[in-house]
Formats: C-alpha cells, structure tokens, sequence
C-alpha cells in the first residue's frame, strides 16, 4: 500500500525581484509502508523544499501529494489537521538536530507526546525513557543537548522522532553534521528503529554512502528528481568508505 | 491516518502548561527580570485598591455612623414659635406606623448633657439618649464590652455605653469588673458602663444611654421640645414609607407643630460620596498596570523572535498553530500570575504597615484588615496583564512560516 505519493508536484517562489524561480520541477514519487527510499543531491538542488512538502511542512504550487491514499490539499484546507497528521505519523531528523536547548534529553523526547493523546500523552515519560534506551542512552536521561556529543545528540533526536511511532521517517542530512564512524552509527541505529517499527524511511543527503544504505535510490538534481543506480555510483568513488 | 485524534481539552491544557513552565524555567532570568516590573505594579495596584477600599470603608463608616445606614428616615417635630409640646400624640401615631409599616429596626433619640462624677470631679457630659437598635442602624463599632442589649432596658443600674475619652477618665477600667459612674443630678443614679466606642471622636468624654434610664437621669424640662426618631427600612420602600409617614404624621399632631420627614442617610443624596476617591484611584492603577503591560508584551516580543526556530520544531512535531499560540500566551499568564501573588505579598505588607494605618486611620474607626477584593483584584489584573502581553507575541510566534522557521 502506498503510504506517500508524490505527482508531478512543482514548487516555485517568487523572488524579490518579481521572478519566479522554480525548484523543484514535476517531481512524482511513490513511497510504501516499510519502504526505504535515499535522496542525493547536492546544496541547492532543493533537498530541502522537497523535504517540507514531504513533511506537510508546506503545499506544493502545482501537483498533488497524497498520505495514506488522501490528497493533502484536502489537509492543506485545515492546517490543524495537517500539524495532527504530522505529530501522529512523520518523524523529523534534522541535519543540525534541532534539539531544544535548556531540556534534557527525556523532556525532548517527551516534546512531540505533548501533542498526543491518551496513553501516548500521559504516559509519555516512562515512552520517552524507554526509547533513550533503546538508542542507547539510557543513563544520559538528564543531560542538557548541549553536553552531549555530536552522536549522542543525534541518537535524542531519532528517538525523539520515533517516540510517537510515525509512519514516514523524514530524515534531512542525519549524518552531516558527524564524523564518518558517528555518521555510520547513527545510520545503523536508525536503519534498524526505523525496521522494528516498520516505518517508511526517506534520507535526504549529499553522501552517497549513507544514500547506498537504502533500498531505492533517487537523485534531486536541480529540481528534478530521478532514480539512478547508487552502486554504480558508490563504485565510482570506492575511496569513501562506510 | 490512524491516531490522529484530536487531542482531549485536559491533555493539551496540561501539555501547554508544562511547556510554558519549561520556558519559564528556561528563561529564569529574563522572566525574572520582567516579573519584577510585574510584581512591583501588581504591588501598586494592590495596595492602591486596598488603601482605597479601607478609605472608602471608613468614609462609608463615619458616613454611617452620622446619618444611619440606607435607608434611613429620620422624623423629627418642632414647634415653630419654640414652644415646648406634648409628644405622646406623636409617639402614639409612630408606634402604629411601625407595627403597619413593618419595620423592624427604628430608634428614638433625644440628647442632652448629664452632670457625671469623676475621680477628678464631676463634669458635664454630652448624653445621647437612644433605643437599643440605634447600634445595628448606625452599625457602632464597639472597643471594649458591647452595645445595649433589650435585657439592658430594665437594669436597676442604667447601662451606659461611652466614648474612649470618658472610659479614660475612668482610668480604663476593665469592663468584666462592671465599672460604675455616679450621675448627678435631682435624681442621682448609679450607670454601668457595658461598652467603650471604638471611634475616635475628638478628646470629649460623652456617652450614650437607653431611652428610659435617659428620662429618669435627666430633667424632663430638658428635652421637652425635642422629638427625633430614626426608621431603618429597606432602600426601594424608603420612598413610599416616608410620604406615608409624613402625611399620617402631620394629621397627628396639634397645629404649630411641623413634622419633617425625610431620608438623611449619605445613599440618598444622590451622588456617590467617595466617587472622586473611587475615579482617582482607577486612573492609577490603570496607568501603572498599562505601563506593566507595555514592558511585558516588548520582553516577550523580543523573546518570541528568538524562539521562532525553537517553535517551528514544536510545529513540525505536531504542535498546531492554535497549541503554539496558548503556549506562548500560557508563558506569559504562567509568569505573571506568579508576580502576582508575590505583588499582592508585598502590598498586604504595605497596606498592614502600622505606621500606614496609622495615617490613614483619620480618627474614623478601627481599620478593616485587608480587602479580600483587592488581592483577588490584584491576581486577576496580573493574569489579565499576562494574558494581554502574551497576546501580541503569540500571535507573532504562529505567523511565521515552519519551514522558514527550521531553516533559520
Ligand atoms: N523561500 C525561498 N526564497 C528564495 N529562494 C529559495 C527559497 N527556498 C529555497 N530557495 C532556493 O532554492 C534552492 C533550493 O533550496 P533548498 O531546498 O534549501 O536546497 P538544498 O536543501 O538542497 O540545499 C536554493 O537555491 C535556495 O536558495
Ligand atoms: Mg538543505
């Protein structure tokens, strides 16, 4: 079944200068339950754009995006049900970790349960403790985003995302602001939450070794998204190693 | 999309309010620095709307005490050649209209001076002579023992009630050991003080005693010409009971005599008397919680830009506009609420002061402890101050782009 699809969906702004400038151009995807898709690209293809309206961060000016087989246009009409829809089934990991500073590590996690409900909200300190576990950090509970290392950084932040067990996995740059070793780490520890929970997981990244990780393999290259052959790529390049 | 529920009014009020105690905790010293201007205002207004309403309290309560609580009627005949006359005729029609009329509380009054002995020697004593309901219609405030009590009436040994200056004379005796005064006079008697006036009336001792005691100390030359009685009726029967009794009155009595009835409580003449207290003390707290307010909402402005980044990650957590805009407002109402309470503290300090009571006392009454009102006004201005000030900058925080916000 198709979790995510994506036809022939355009995004333009209009810059100050009265000018349109398009960046992403007809992109069509099709993303499934369980799926794992890469993107590569690099700065300034629009890695980021796509991201947002993969996200239901943002609307796409022409084009439709469906979720769960429903036109988000629908969504889009209520933005409430858009942000519900977001909190309840897509996880975020940004490239900078976006960890809210001056919170532990547990009341990060606990963040998007605050937007729960039921169980999920009021049992969110004991899920939150249970999946710093699960990353791995379980005695770091209490640290501030600020005395932690780049890795353990992002490992909050994978759990933050996955806490309300989403469907679709969003995950911009997870690795690019680590180390190799950190990066393939953090690769390894999401490949494996994102296949215990059985959500789709979409990476958007300029490293094509992290890309090889995924199933299928897409590259954005000025706006236009195609599916391309990452080991012939990874063969081109066989000094970057994982 | 499978649990995309909403979420109950319980859970997201409960969510928002740990978010908001997160980013007071956060910010502890910016919003300490702001709940400062908060507390201090909330103080200002606080003690300025208690200080108002124990100044209006003793306005109303010398007011009171002077004309009778409302509605009060007062009845008074005289001659108009100034001639003693009978007023048993007058008394008779005036029982009548009691009992007809219903009312429950009304007082004779007659005044006079009464020769009494002191330690020091005897002097002259200004006399009130009333009934035993002229306490609760003039609500006396009394220091030491009671008022008169109906059992007072046919004591052997009048009771008096007496002013602080008469009971110092005295030499402030206890009243548990039933002090007594000798009043001189034809008849000479022996008076049991049973109460010392709280108010503070001046340095003249003087006293008040019931009607009947009053008519055997006293020379009934004295008071001949005199007839005053006082009715306490319901306000919106004041109207219809006096024009009933000044007619049914001034049918009674024998020609050359006038009888005036009329309405002499502060509440019938029109104007609110402490209306001017009331207008100027609004305008101040008004001032001081606009200029609160002022310092707030720009605090928290500066605040929300800021935290755009920080909100955009909530948002793209699920956190939907109208939840950003309660928290970011909630923050606000959070923090000055709890300046508040501290700002209602310190004005309870203020206010309590004995060298303050002290000034604002003016010889009226016993002061009041603090109003009520004024805290419960004094947290309410605060969280409408907070809810105010958050206003603006809770708009400002869903009226960004999340996308841009993450960017950023
Ligand atoms: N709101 C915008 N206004 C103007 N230009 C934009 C805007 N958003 C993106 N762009 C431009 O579109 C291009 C793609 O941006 P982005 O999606 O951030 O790419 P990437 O994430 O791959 O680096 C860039 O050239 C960027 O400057
Ligand atoms: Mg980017």
């Amino acid at each position: 079944m198709s979790l995510l699809r994506l036809d022939e969906v355009t995004r333009s702004v209009r810059l100050p200068d009265d000018e349109t400038l398009e960046i992403l151009k007809g992109v069509t995807l099709d993303v499934e339950i369980g799926d794992h898709v890469s993107i590569v690209g690099r700065s300034g293809s629009g890695k980021s754009t796509l991201l947002n309206l993969l996200g239901l961060l943002d609307a796409p000016t022409s084009g439709s995006i469906w979720f769960d087989d429903r036109l988000t246009s629908e969504l889009s009409g209520n933005a409430r049900d858009r942000a519900r829809a977001r909190g309840a089934d897509i996880g975020f990991i940004f490239q900078q970790f976006n960890l809210l500073g001056g919170r532990t590590a547990l009341e990060n996690v606990m963040t998007p349960m605050l937007y729960a409900s039921g169980r999920q909200f009021w049992r969110r300190r004991q899920f939150a403790t249970e999946m710093l576990e699960r990353v791995g950090l379980g005695g770091r509970l209490n640290s501030m985003p600020e005395k932690l290392s780049g890795g353990e950084q992002q490992r909050v932040a994978i759990a933050r995302a996955l806490i309300r067990r989403p469907r679709l996995i969003l995950a911009d740059e997870p690795t690019g602001a680590l180390d190799i070793e950190t990066g393939a780490s953090i690769m390894a520890i999401l490949d494996d939450v994102a296949e215990v929970s059985g959500a789709a997981l979409i990476t958007i990244t300029h490293d094509v070794n992290v890309a090889a990780l995924a199933r299928r393999h897409y590259r954005l290259d000025r706006g236009v998204l195609a599916p391309i052959d990452v080991s012939r790529v990874l063969s081109a390049a066989p000094e970057v190693g994982l | 999309m499978s649990s995309t529920k909403r979420q109950s009014p319980l859970a997201a009020l409960v969510g928002s309010f740990s978010e908001a105690w997160a980013e007071v905790r956060i910010h502890r010293t910016r919003v300490l620095l702001s709940l400062i201007g908060v507390a201090v205002a909330v103080a200002a207004i606080t003690s300025v709307v208690g200080l108002g309403a124990i100044v209006e309290q003793s306005v109303q309560e010398s007011n009171e005490s002077n004309g009778g609580r409302p509605a009060t009627i007062g009845v008074s005949a005289y001659t108009q050649n100034g001639a003693s006359f009978d007023a048993a005729l007058l008394r008779t029609t005036l029982n009548s209209a009691v009992d007809r009329y219903k009312i429950r509380y009304h007082t004779s009054i007659l005044s006079g001076q009464l020769s009494v002995q002191f330690v020091a020697g005897a002097a002259l004593v200004n006399t009130t002579a009333i009934d035993v309901d002229y306490g609760v219609m003039h609500r006396v405030k009394i220091k030491e023992g009671s008022w008169f009590a109906e059992k007072d009436i046919n004591r052997l040994a009048p009771a008096l009630v007496v002013n602080r200056p008469f009971w110092a004379l005295m030499g402030s005796p206890d009243l548990r050991t039933h002090p007594t005064v000798r009043i001189l006079g034809s008849h000479p008697i022996t008076a049991v003080i049973v109460g010392v006036r709280a108010v503070r009336d001046g340095d003249m001792p003087n006293m008040m005693m019931l009607m009947d005691a009053f008519r055997v100390a006293a020379e009934p030359a004295s008071y001949a010409g005199q007839s005053q009685f006082e009715a306490w009726v319901p306000p919106p029967l004041a109207k219809r009971v006096t024009a009933r009794l000044s007619a049914e009155l001034a049918a009674s009595v024998p020609s050359g005599v006038d009888v005036q009835v009329n309405r002499q409580d502060y509440a019938a003449f029109g104007a609110d008397p402490i209306g001017p207290v009331r207008i100027a003390v609004g305008a101040v707290a008004a001032l001081v919680l606009f200029l609160g307010a002022l310092g707030l909402v720009n605090i928290s402005l500066v605040t929300v830009r800021q935290r755009i980044r920080e909100i955009g990650i909530r948002r793209s957590f699920g956190a939907t506009a109208g939840r950003v805009f309660f928290a970011v407002m909630m923050e606000s109402v959070v923090a000055t609420a709890a300046a508040g309470v501290v700002g209602v503290g310190v004005a309870v300090a203020v206010v309590e002061n004995p060298w303050v009571q002290e000034k604002l006392s003016r010889g009226v009454t016993d002061l009041p402890s603090f109003p009520i009102g004024a805290a419960l006004f004094g947290l309410a201005a605060a969280t409408l101050v907070g809810a105010l000030a958050g206003l603006l900058p809770a708009i400002a925080a869903v009226r960004f782009k999340v996308i841009d916000a993450i960017r950023y």
